[in-house]
């Protein structure tokens, strides 16, 4: 699975490490995240995402 | 040809080109920046300063990425002027720039307090990377910072002070950091976590006179108290760089008025981000400067095609490396409000929880990671948890539970 970077702050969403705090558990990949979910950091929305 | 014209380079600007750019496929499209670099990532800055990551690592974006997204950008190129009956604009080198459609993104400028001795060598703010580069500079040989200002950048600013191995104080002028995030007792903990970093806050103070000769010595509190300084950084907030609009006598109160539609008082005139004030707000934050470029580009693509109703504000921030989520009525006090809280201080984890007859209506999670997602669901679903008060607070509560 690849991970994306986050154009505006740099942030790597890992789909091994999902994001947690917002119920997103790990092994999720970046395309099934939800629409309205936004960068960690910074809050950017998903589509500022670019793959690494 | 319809030419399209984005003044700034940041977030709001190249957002918006970019959806222009999509829109339009090989429209008249230009973006002067008054700074000389292409699109670096403002929110890494103290990364930048503190030596995590090179200069090169804020530059996404290669100077060549613009022309292959078939965006015209001029560096180096502040304008000096905007006259909207003539729609056109005037460089800082006289040049004149005509257009059709005019995007304001200017963006915002660290605003400085009227503190006596501002001015002295070794006082600094944060915007730019300019600014980076020079407080990165001057803090490699001095050993004392004082932050002014305890916000989210400030923290951030004076954990990248501490890294470069400076003492460091920050200065707060309320009660507690972060209070719209963050009761006393959670604040508390955060600046427990920050002593561990070896930064010190003092909270309470109003700033009053930084000391000195030709650069910085000290900064001293209203109430008499100095903090000896080398580098002073003002962190005291942001204000809309409407500077163009202004002159040009268009409304701008806190930053550049605009109505949904993010059209500013002149024709074929919009602006997005720090600068623009939208349903009476400037927000200042990133989410919201993505979701105004995009609503001005449609427009200014389509006008009347899109409308902006405002952007909620993110429930969970980092805060020097730590997660804190401040949900609902995170910070309200009532006698209708029972409020549970859970510090361990030690762990820099605080779990705060306000429950009005039985249901959570407001909750603070710093360094809670596995619980956020459980409490936000029961909140979300107003569950009745009065039966499971005790299970609330133990440290690593079985959500499952709950949850049934």
């Amino acid at each position: 699975m690849d991970k994306w970077e986050c154009m505006v702050c740099g942030y790597i969403y890992d789909p091994a490490k999902g994001d947690p705090s917002r119920g997103i558990p790990p092994g999720t990949p970046f395309e099934a995240l939800p629409e309205d979910w936004t960068c960690p950091d910074c809050g950017a929305t998903k589509d500022m995402f670019e793959r690494v | 040809m319809e030419r399209y014209v984005i003044i700034g380079n940041g977030v709001a600007g190249v957002t918006a080109a970019q959806s222009i750019a999509r829109a339009r496929p090989g429209v008249d499209l230009h973006i002067y920046a008054a700074e000389p670099y292409p699109y670096y990532r403002r929110p890494q800055l103290t990364e930048y300063i503190a030596g995590v990551i090179a200069e090169a690592d804020l530059f996404y974006r290669p100077p060549e990425w613009y022309a292959q997204q078939g965006i015209r950008v001029h560096l180096s190129a502040p304008v000096a002027e905007l006259d909207p009956r003539a729609y056109r604009l005037r460089l800082a080198n006289g040049m004149g720039v005509p257009y059709d459609r005019l995007l304001l993104a200017t963006g915002g400028l660290a605003w400085k307090p009227p503190i006596q001795g501002a001015n002295r060598k070794g006082v600094f703010t944060l915007r730019t990377l300019d600014d980076a580069r020079a407080i990165r500079q001057f803090a490699q040989s001095v050993r004392r910072g004082v932050v002014i200002g305890g916000g989210l950048l400030g923290l951030e600013t004076a954990r990248a002070l501490r890294t470069l191995g400076l003492d460091v104080t920050v200065l707060e002028i309320a009660p507690h950091l972060i209070p719209r995030q963050l009761d006393r007792e959670g604040a508390a903990v955060l600046e427990a976590l920050l002593r561990q970093m070896g930064i010190r806050t003092v909270t309470g103070g109003v700033a009053e006179a930084i000391l000195g000769d030709s650069t910085v010595r000290a900064v001293r509190l209203q109430d008499g108290q100095e903090f000896p300084a080398d580098l002073v950084i003002c962190s005291t907030g942001m204000q809309a760089e409407a500077t163009l609009a202004r002159q040009a006598s268009l409304a701008v109160n806190q930053g550049v008025v605009v109505d949904e539609f993010l059209r500013t008082s002149a024709p074929d005139v919009y602006a997005a981000g720090d600068v623009a004030e939208a349903g009476g707000m400037v927000y200042g934050i990133v989410p919201a400067a993505i979701e105004q470029a995009r609503v001005a580009a449609a427009n200014m693509v389509a006008p009347g095609s899109a409308t902006y109703s405002g952007t909620l504000p993110a429930t969970t921030l980092k805060v020097v490396g730590a997660e804190l989520t401040s949900l609902g009525e995170c910070v309200a006090e009532g006698e209708d409000l029972l409020q549970l809280r859970r510090a361990d201080p030690k762990n820099g984890r605080y779990r705060k929880l306000a429950l009005r007859n039985g249901r959570i209506v407001g909750a603070i999670l710093l360094n809670e990671r596995e619980h956020t997602s459980p409490v936000r669901q029961l909140m979300e679903r107003g569950t009745d948890v009065s039966a499971w008060i005790d299970l609330l607070m133990e440290e690593n509560p079985d959500w499952s539970r709950l949850m049934t």
